[in-house]
């Protein structure tokens, strides 16, 4: 194919573009000249192309429908719904020929002949007028106010760009038909949406400062931009001491910075690339499916990655196609609910951070949640249970789950369904979230989270067998720190498989430095500070042990050769700020080969039951050191931890008390703290307060060293004031019978030997 | 058993002059060489990150231009203890796209002719000889070519998995 024909395929198809976006303006206002004027220059400019190139059945085709389009703008004709039909067909029409070039060079022999009659027909208006009244039934009453009769005043392109469209809209004369389908005048928003529209109207000088360029040339564009912040970084390193070159490296900084801001904005678009064609999706599928929509769109100048933007056609589209078909309900069911005939469906796009949300609402029948949770129940996707305690918007993702979209009653009672978890999966490759918002009888709201752009994720930098590796952010949950001490006790073990536990749930773990040099030696101990990524992949869950943690950053992914796209573990690699390289790790693909499975509903619900059973047996404690013995007390006793001077504490008898509050405290100084510090007012003490039926006591302790979570051991033996023991951290440890030292109050005289119940045994 | 730097180096020797250009590279104390019409760039003084689980024969990750290429180390590929310290890199092209050849040192340009050009002996071993194109005769030695596409990462993983 030569230049020129590539060169006049993509400009026709640009004009074909924007001739759909007018034409569908063109619905709402049929008396907008400017738009005629578009439309008509578009299909000039092919009829004039092809003639030159020699596209024969092109030029023919165009050659007809220039010749209604031209009785359109000198006012011969007024636009009505089978004019927009027919021009929306001719647009088909030569699109399907312009494809058939860009594939084989060549027109193609197909007929064209059926197409030209139809608008050559629709050039006479009494015709028009015939096939108008035939399809009026069926087409909405919105489009019932173009009446072929009506004298449409031709105007100047230029005068109706001025013209206040608004003022159109109120001075057109109400339908005759009106009784038979009752015409809504635009509602002000409408109104309003038009207006700016009409200002915006189509000017042909952006297209003189804009330059078509290759996506290829800006992919290595870049590329070559990441190698320019890298090489920076390195002179601005080695420059650091010379205070002349210093001054030139930060100009060099600042440059590069700006460069590839630019060069990163030249790879974004609008979205209005891709709701322009919405619209016309909205209009025929409207068409077919007897509703009557009005699309309101917002945020349109939002700008988005190419490549992003392309990804999200699809879903788009889905999600739009589902609205109609499933959300907004027919015109009388909507008249019958009391609801405006004519249903809304609004795109919004909008910058949040660094993501971009992109919402598809309407004002339709909505998802009853009932129904979601009767079938997922039914379905086995979640348990009575949960259901039961799951709020009604959790319940709401469900249908997102791959089981739903096949289920044809679902689809059918709740109103949505199909294929939504393809709009989930097509937005989660992308790195974006989908959610889903519905009241029933109220509409829904489907909003999607993208990403700015594809290449640049944040991601977590960790360390492990001496290297960097990045830990994408998003499957990241929580990090846990473990110094080498606790190591011992917090990784605790099942014959070979180490675990956590996360607030009293086992959890499995991976040591990374394990999985990536299987051939060292299994040895168990820790001796470093480690630290645990709690990472969900995919709904496996699981922490992934590393070395160290660096700074999180936003890196550039890299894709790997196909020679390391074996290994599995990883998703591609990076490069640091620092100019080092760093592997991305792949945490659902970790899980895989680390063998950690999917956490089904089931299995979820049957450990949360046996998490309940274990509740009696399971408290949290309160670990205490006394004298250096631990003791546990009660977390659910504790009120506060004071720390105070000694003089704080004064003495009934031998009893320590402090004045609490107005409240006469007892204080329990069986660990001998208190005494230590005898005779010294300045000394610090720290006491527990503590609940103990109506009453409240003090412990005296050293420190305070940790909460955890402890099994309580009713075979240990008993003295005055243990009530048990429980195990604690792995260690047995002594429980403080606080009622024990409450009952000591009412006797201050009695002397005790203390036995050593807060004792930690080892 | 032709080869393709063979072959390119004749269909060479029809067009133009009998004369091609050959970087040497250095491995321990053997010389080899590699046609400099492959060669993209040379990266001196190299620090690959190495990959945990890569197959043997890959050396590390290296970043070039803006992009992450995977080095193939031909010590490893020779069966040759690895080296510390900094290494060369080759950056070459192959059919299937851009990789990096880790040498201990890349040494001069030689230009010889092609007709000095002779193919792997059949006594060769045959490890070796999937690695080895040939040989040039030099005055005192010989240059034993190295090739591109029997070097491509891809290809080797393949060579390695069956």
């Amino acid at each position: 194919m030569d230049e020129l024909t590539r060169e006049f395929l993509i400009e026709s198809q640009e004009g074909l573009d924007r001739m759909e976006r007018c034409l569908t303006d063109l619905e709402e206002r049929p008396d907008d000249a400017a738009l005629l004027a578009d439309i008509f220059r578009s299909v000039h400019t092919i009829k004039g192309t092809t003639g030159f190139l020699g596209f024969k059945r092109l030029e023919e085709l165009a050659h007809s429908g220039e010749n209604l389009l031209g009785m359109l703008r000198e006012g011969k004709l007024a636009v009505s719904a089978p004019i927009i039909t027919g021009l929306l067909h001719l647009l088909d029409g030569l699109r399907s020929i312009l494809k058939t070039i860009e594939a084989d060079d060549k027109e193609g022999d197909g007929s064209d002949a059926a197409l030209i009659e139809n608008l050559d027909q629709l050039q006479s208006p009494t015709k028009a007028e015939e096939m108008k009244q035939a399809t009026h039934a069926r087409t909405s009453s919105a489009k019932s106010h173009f009446e072929p009769r009506q004298a449409v005043p031709a105007e100047p392109p230029v005068a109706a760009v001025f013209q206040e469209p608004a003022a159109v809209v109120e001075t057109r004369p109400a339908p005759p038909e009106a009784p038979t389908s009752p015409a809504s005048p635009a509602p002000p928003e409408a109104r309003e949406a038009e207006t700016t529209r009409a200002k915006a109207a189509p000017g042909t000088s952006a297209a003189e400062s804009t330059l078509r360029v290759d996506v290829t040339l800006l992919n290595r564009m870049m590329n070559l931009v990441g190698e320019l912040v890298l090489t920076r970084n390195q002179v601005l390193q080695a420059t650091s001491a010379d205070p002349k070159m210093t001054l030139l490296s930060r100009r060099l900084d600042m440059v590069t910075a700006d460069l590839r801001e630019s060069v990163m904005k030249a790879r974004m678009q609008p979205v209005s690339n891709v709701f322009s064609k919405m619209p016309r999706i909205v209009r025929d599928l409207a068409q077919s499916l007897h509703r009557r929509v009005r699309l309101q769109m917002e945020g349109q100048e939002t700008e988005l990655d190419k490549s992003l933007l392309e990804a999200i056609k699809d879903p788009l589209t889905h999600a739009v196609r589902n609205s109609l078909d499933h959300g907004i309900e027919p015109p009388d069911v909507r008249e019958a609910a009391g609801k405006d005939p004519e249903g809304t469906l609004r795109l919004r796009a909008m910058q949040e951070g660094s993501h971009v949300i992109i919402e598809v609402s309407d004002d339709g029948g909505g998802i009853a949640v009932d129904k979601v949770r009767a079938k997922a129940i039914e379905r086995g996707l979640i348990t009575a249970d949960r259901a039961a305690l799951q709020p009604e918007r959790e319940l709401l993702q469900l249908i997102f789950l791959p089981g739903f979209s096949t289920a044809a009653a679902v689809t059918n009672v709740s109103g949505r369904g199909v294929g939504m978890d393809v709009v989930k999966t097509n937005v989660e490759r992308i790195g974006g979230k989908v959610e889903i918002d519905s009241r029933v009888g109220k509409g829904t709201t489907l909003r999607l989270r993208i990403p700015l752009t594809l290449a640049i994720i944040p991601a977590l930098i960790v360390r492990s067998v001496h290297q960097s590796f990045a830990l994408p952010q998003g499957a990241l949950s929580e990090l846990v720190h473990v110094s080498p001490e606790q190591a011992a006790t917090t990784i605790e073990w099942i014959e070979d498989a180490p675990l956590y536990r996360l607030r009293g749930k086992l959890l499995p773990l991976v040591f990374l430095d394990r999985l990536l040099t299987p051939a060292a030696s299994g040895d168990n101990a820790r001796d470093r500070d480690s630290f645990i990524a709690i990472l969900d992949a995919d709904g496996r869950r699981f922490g992934l042990v590393v070395d160290g943690l660096a700074d999180p950053e936003e890196i550039v992914v890299k894709p790997l050769s196909v020679a390391l796209k074996g290994i599995g573990l990883y998703s591609g690699a990076t490069v640091l700020g620092s100019g080092d390289l760093a592997l991305i790790l792949d945490p659902s693909a970790i899980a895989m080969k680390a063998g950690v499975t999917m956490t089904t509903e089931e299995e979820a619900a049957r450990s949360s039951e046996a998490e309940t059973a274990d509740v009696e047996n399971r408290a949290e404690f309160l670990l205490v050191e006394a004298a250096g013995r631990k003791a546990a007390v009660p977390l659910g006793d504790v009120l506060r931890i004071e720390q105070m001077p000694m003089s704080r504490i004064e003495y009934v008898g031998v009893r320590p008390v402090i004045n609490f509050d107005g409240q006469l405290l007892p204080v329990d100084d069986t660990g001998g703290v208190l005494a230590a510090s005898e005779g010294n007012p300045e000394a610090q003490v720290v006491v527990v307060v503590c609940r103990e039926g109506n009453r409240h006591v003090g412990i005296a302790v050293s420190h305070v060293l940790d909460v955890a979570t402890g099994a309580e051991l009713y075979e240990a033996g008993t003295t005055l004031r243990t009530q048990g023991v429980t195990l604690l951290k792995e260690c047995v440890t002594g429980v403080v019978n606080l009622g024990g030292i409450a009952d000591l109050v009412a006797d201050v005289t009695a002397s005790n030997e203390w036995s050593p119940t807060a004792e930690a045994i080892q | 058993m032709s080869n393709q730097v063979a072959a390119a180096t004749r269909r060479k020797d029809k067009s133009a002059s009998a004369l091609v250009e050959i970087c040497s590279v250095r491995l321990g104390n053997a010389l080899y060489g590699m046609p400099i019409s492959h060669i993209l760039e040379i990266v001196g003084g190299a620090r690959p990150q190495p990959v945990p689980l890569a197959p043997s024969f890959v050396g590390g990750l290296v970043h070039y231009r803006g992009d992450v290429l995977t080095a193939v180390s031909l010590r490893q590929l020779l069966r040759m203890p690895p080296l510390d310290g900094p290494q060369d890199i080759l950056v070459l092209e192959s059919s299937g796209g851009c990789f990096g050849l880790l040498v201990d040192s890349v040494g001069e340009v030689l230009t010889v002719p092609a007709a000095d050009f002779e193919p792997n002996p059949s006594t060769l071993d045959e490890t070796r000889r999937d690695l080895i194109a040939g040989a040039y005769k030099l005055q005192n030695a010989l240059m034993v070519m190295l090739d591109p596409e029997r070097l491509d990462p891809v290809r080797l993983g393949v060579a390695e998995a069956a």
